[in-house]
C-alpha cells in the first residue's frame, strides 16, 4: 500500500526555547502538524489520541529520559511501531548506533538549523517510507 | 511554506530572546556547580547540572551562538565520563570543569552569528486565480479573458512584454500566457519572457499561444521557457488543463539537482550556485554512494564530474542508465575535458550534455534549468500504466491536484477512492504472476466500464488503484464503488490450478473545506485500512 505523506509529528522536549524554535521549524517552515509535549509523562497521556505518524524525541530530559519514554510509548495501542527519531546533542557514532538499536530511524544532532529541520525530517521519512 | 520573511522575523525574535536569557542560564549553571563543589555531593544536583550544560550544547548554535554549543559540548563530554552517583570528581577534573565553565561564559558574551542560511526567494504570495496575458491581438485578448473568466480566472492583459517584470513584482500571477505574433515581431515577446525566467522572483509557469504551428516557433517557445504551446484557435479546455497542471504545487517544487563530484569544494560551490538560482541541490562526493540519493532525493537532473577516483563518471552514467527507473534522468557531465572524442564517448554512454569547466555561473544555471524542466515535462507525458492503460501513479497524483483545485474554484464536490485487491500476494503465489496480472487487468476494465467518463482512474502501483470522482458526494461514491466491489467478487478467474475469485477493499473520502490533495489521499487510505480491518471485500466511507 502506498505510504501516507508525513504530517502528524509528536515532539517531546523539555526545554522551552528549543520547543518554540522547533515548532516554527516544523509547523511554519515545514507545514507539519505538531503536538509538543514537555515530558515523557505528558507524551504518554497525549500520544494515543494524537496518533502521530512520527515521534521526535529528545534524549536527555528530567524525569523520564528519551529511551525510557520510548519504551513506555511502545506499550500503548497504536504506538508499537510508530517510527521514532531522536534529537540529541550527543553525536558519538557508538551512541547513534545504540539509539538505532532501540528502534530509532535516525538521530538528529542538536543544534540544528531551524530552516532545514523540516527538510531533514522529510528526507528521513521518505528514505524509509517513500 | 509560509512567508519566509515572516519566518525570518520570528526566528530573529527568538534569537533575541535567547541572547537575553543566556547570561542568566550560564549563571544558573555556575551556581549549580558551586553548590556541588562546596556542599555535600548531591548526585541529583549533578544530574541537573549536567543536563543544563547538555541543553546549551544542543541549543546554542540554533540560536546563533555556535561557540556556546562548542564549549558546552566539550564540557558535556567531560561530565559524561563522571560517575555522578559516586561522589565528587578528582581535583584535576574539578579544575577542568571550572575551565570549561569559564570558556562557556566567554562564548556566551560573544555577539550572535546571524544565520548564514537564508530561506530561498519567495515562491509564495502567488495568486493562482490570476493570469497575465501578453497579446497584441485584441480579439484574442477579449476571447481568452472571457473564456478563462468562465473557469474562475482573472486575466490581466498586456500589449507587450516590456512592462511585465514590474507588474509581476506588484502582484504575482499564477501563470503567464504569451501570444507569439508572426516573425519578426515575435522576438520582442520571446526575449521578454526569457528575461523574466532568469530572475528567480519573477519566474513563473509560461504557456505560449501562436498563430503558427511550425517546428521553429515551437523551438523558440521552448527555449524561452514555455511549458505549453497552443496553436490558435486555442482549445480552451486543454489550455485550462495545462494551466492547472502548471500551477499545482506538483510542478512548483524546485528542480532537484544531484551533484556528483569527488572534490567537495567544487561540489559545494555548484550547490551554492544551483540553490541561489532557486533549485534544490544535493551533493554526493563518493560516487559509490549514489544509489541512496537517487532514490530518496529523486533528482530531476544529475550533474556529474567525469573523472573521479574508483569509478569514472562515464561508467557511473552507464550504470544509472541500466536501471529502468532512472532512464529518464538527464545526466550532464562537467569536466575540464576538451577532447571532442571523449565528450562524444560520454554522450554515447548515456550523458545528455557536456559542460566544460570552468563554466560561467549563469550558463550553468541556464543549462541545468532548461534540462530539468524538460525532464519534468517528459516525465509527465509518461502518463499511462503499461499493463492497464489507466493513469500511472505520478500522473494520477498530478491529476488529483488539478481536480482539487478545480473543485475548489467551482465550489463543487469531489470524491476520491483508493482500492486494493485483497490478499493479492496469495493470488500471485498460488496462481502465478501472469494470472495475477490478468486479475489486475480485469479490475481495471471493470472500473473503466462501470465508472463515468468524467471519473479518473489510476493505478497506484502493484494491486492498488485510485479513482477520482468529480462532482460526487460521499453516499453516491460509496454506492458506486460498493456495486463495483460486489461485481468484482463475482468474476471468475481461471488459472492452471483452477477457477477462483478475488475481492478488493476500498476507502472513499470527500474533499473537505480545509482539505487538500494530501489530506484527501490520507483520509481515503485510512478508510481503506478500515475496510481491510472490517474483513475486506467492502468499501468504507471516511468519516
Amino acid at each position: 500500500m502506498v505510504p501516507l505523506p508525513l504530517s502528524r509529528i509528536l515532539y517531546i522536549e523539555d526545554e522551552e526555547d528549543i520547543q518554540v524554535v522547533t515548532k516554527i521549524a516544523l509547523e511554519t517552515v515545514g507545514g507539519f502538524t505538531l503536538l509538543v509535549c514537555g515530558s515523557g509523562a505528558e507524551a504518554l497521556k497525549e500520544a494515543p489520541e494524537f496518533r502521530p505518524q512520527l515521534i521526535l524525541l529528545d534524549v536527555m530530559m528530567p524525569g523520564m529520559d528519551g529511551p525510557t519514554t520510548l519504551k513506555s510509548l511502545r506499550t500503548l495501542p497504536g504506538l508499537d511501531k510508530t517510527p521514532v527519531v531522536f534529537m540529541t546533542a550527543k553525536v558519538h557514532p557508538s551512541e547513534i548506533s545504540n539509539f538505532k538499536q532501540m528502534g530509532a530511524l535516525e538521530v538528529i544532532a542538536k543544534p540544528f538549523d531551524p530552516m532545514k529541520l523540516a527538510e531533514k525530517i522529510r528526507d528521513i521519512w521518505n528514505a524509509t517510507h517513500g | 511554506m509560509a512567508n519566509p520573511e515572516a519566518i525570518r522575523e520570528q526566528l530573529n525574535a527568538l534569537r533575541q530572546a535567547y541572547a537575553e536569557q543566556l547570561p542568566g542560564k550560564i549563571r544558573e549553571i555556575e551556581e549549580g556547580w558551586r553548590r556541588l563543589d562546596h556542599g555535600p555531593w548531591d548526585p541529583k544536583e549533578f544530574l541537573v547540572f549536567h543536563r543544563q550544560v547538555h541543553g546549551l550544547a544542543g541549543s546554542g548554535a540554533t540560536f546563533g551562538f555556535p561557540a556556546v554549543s562548542e564549549k558546552a559540548r566539550a564540557l558535556d563530554d567531560l561530565l559524561k565520563t563522571l560517575p555522578g552517583d559516586k561522589g565528587p570528581p578528582r581535583p584535576e577534573i574539578v579544575t577542568r570543569i571550572f575551565e570549561g565553565l569559564g570558556g562557556l561564559k566567554e562564548a556566551a558574551g560573544a555577539s550572535p552569528v546571524v544565520a548564514a542560511i537564508l530561506p530561498p526567494p519567495p515562491t509564495t504570495g502567488r495568486d493562482d486565480h490570476l493570469v497575465f496575458l501578453v497579446a497584441r491581438d485584441h480579439a484574442l485578448t477579449e476571447s481568452l479573458t472571457a473564456q478563462l473568466g468562465h473557469f474562475g480566472y482573472a486575466v490581466r492583459a498586456f500589449a507587450d512584454a516590456a512592462s511585465l517584470g514590474e507588474a509581476i513584482d506588484r502582484e504575482r500571477p499564477g501563470a503567464l500566457i504569451a501570444d507569439l505574433p508572426a516573425p519578426p515581431q515575435d522576438r520582442e515577446v520571446l526575449e521578454g519572457v526569457t528575461e523574466l525566467q532568469k530572475i528567480p522572483g519573477r519566474r513563473m509557469p509560461v504557456v505560449f499561444t501562436a498563430s503558427r504551428d511550425d517546428l521553429a516557433t515551437r523551438f523558440a517557445a521552448v527555449r524561452a521557457g514555455g511549458s505549453g504551446y497552443f496553436p490558435r484557435p486555442v482549445d480552451i479546455s486543454s489550455l485550462i488543463d495545462q494551466l492547472e497542471l502548471l500551477m499545482s504545487h506538483y510542478s512548483l517544487e524546485p528542480y532537484r539537482i544531484l551533484i556528483v563530484d569527488d572534490e567537495e569544494p567544487t561540489a559545494e560551490r555548484f550547490k551554492a550556485v544551483v540553490e541561489e538560482a532557486g533549485m534544490a541541490a544535493r551533493v554526493v562526493t563518493d560516487p559509490r554512494q549514489i544509489s541512496g540519493p537517487l532514490v530518496e532525493f529523486r533528482p530531476d537532473l544529475i550533474l556529474m564530474d567525469i573523472y573521479m577516483p574508483g569509478c569514472n563518471g562515464l561508467e557511473l552514467a552507464a550504470v544509472i542508465r541500466q536501471q529502468e527507473a532512472f532512464v529518464g534522468i538527464p545526466i550532464v557531465f562537467l569536466s575540464s575535458e576538451t577532447d571532442i572524442g571523449r565528450q562524444l564517448g560520454a554522450l554515447r554512454l548515456g550523458g545528455d550534455d557536456f559542460l566544460t569547466k570552468p563554466i560561467a555561473e549563469d550558463r550553468l544555471v541556464a543549462s541545468l534549468t532548461a534540462r530539468a524542466q524538460r525532464a519534468r515535462v517528459l516525465r509527465s507525458f509518461m502518463v499511462r500504466d503499461s499493463l492497464t492503460g489507466v493513469l500511472n501513479h505520478s500522473r494520477l497524483k498530478a491529476q488529483l491536484q488539478i481536480e482539487v483545485a478545480r473543485s475548489r474554484r467551482q465550489g463543487r464536490r469531489l470524491a476520491y477512492a483508493m482500492i486494493d485487491i485483497d490478499k493479492f500476494k496469495e493470488v500471485n503465489d498460488r496462481h502465478g504472476h501472469p494470472t495475477g496480472d490478468r486479475v489486475i487487468l480485469s479490475l481495471s476494465r471493470l472500473l473503466q466500464n462501470r465508472l463515468r467518463k468524467t471519473d479518473i482512474i489510476g493505478r497506484y502501483g502493484g494491486d492498488e488503484f485510485a479513482v477520482i470522482l468529480p462532482d460526487a458526494d460521499g453516499p453516491t461514491a460509496l454506492k458506486v464503488l460498493a456495486e463495483i466491489c460486489d461485481g468484482f467478487s463475482h468474476i471468475r478467474h481461471v488459472s492452471e490450478r483452477g477457477e477462483f475469485s478475488a475481492t478488493f477493499s476500498g476507502g472513499v473520502a470527500i474533499l473537505t473545506e480545509a482539505g487538500d490533495a494530501g489530506s484527501l489521499n490520507e483520509a481515503a487510505d485510512r478508510a481503506l485500512y478500515e475496510a481491510k480491518n472490517q474483513g475486506r471485500n467492502r468499501v468504507v466511507l471516511a468519516p
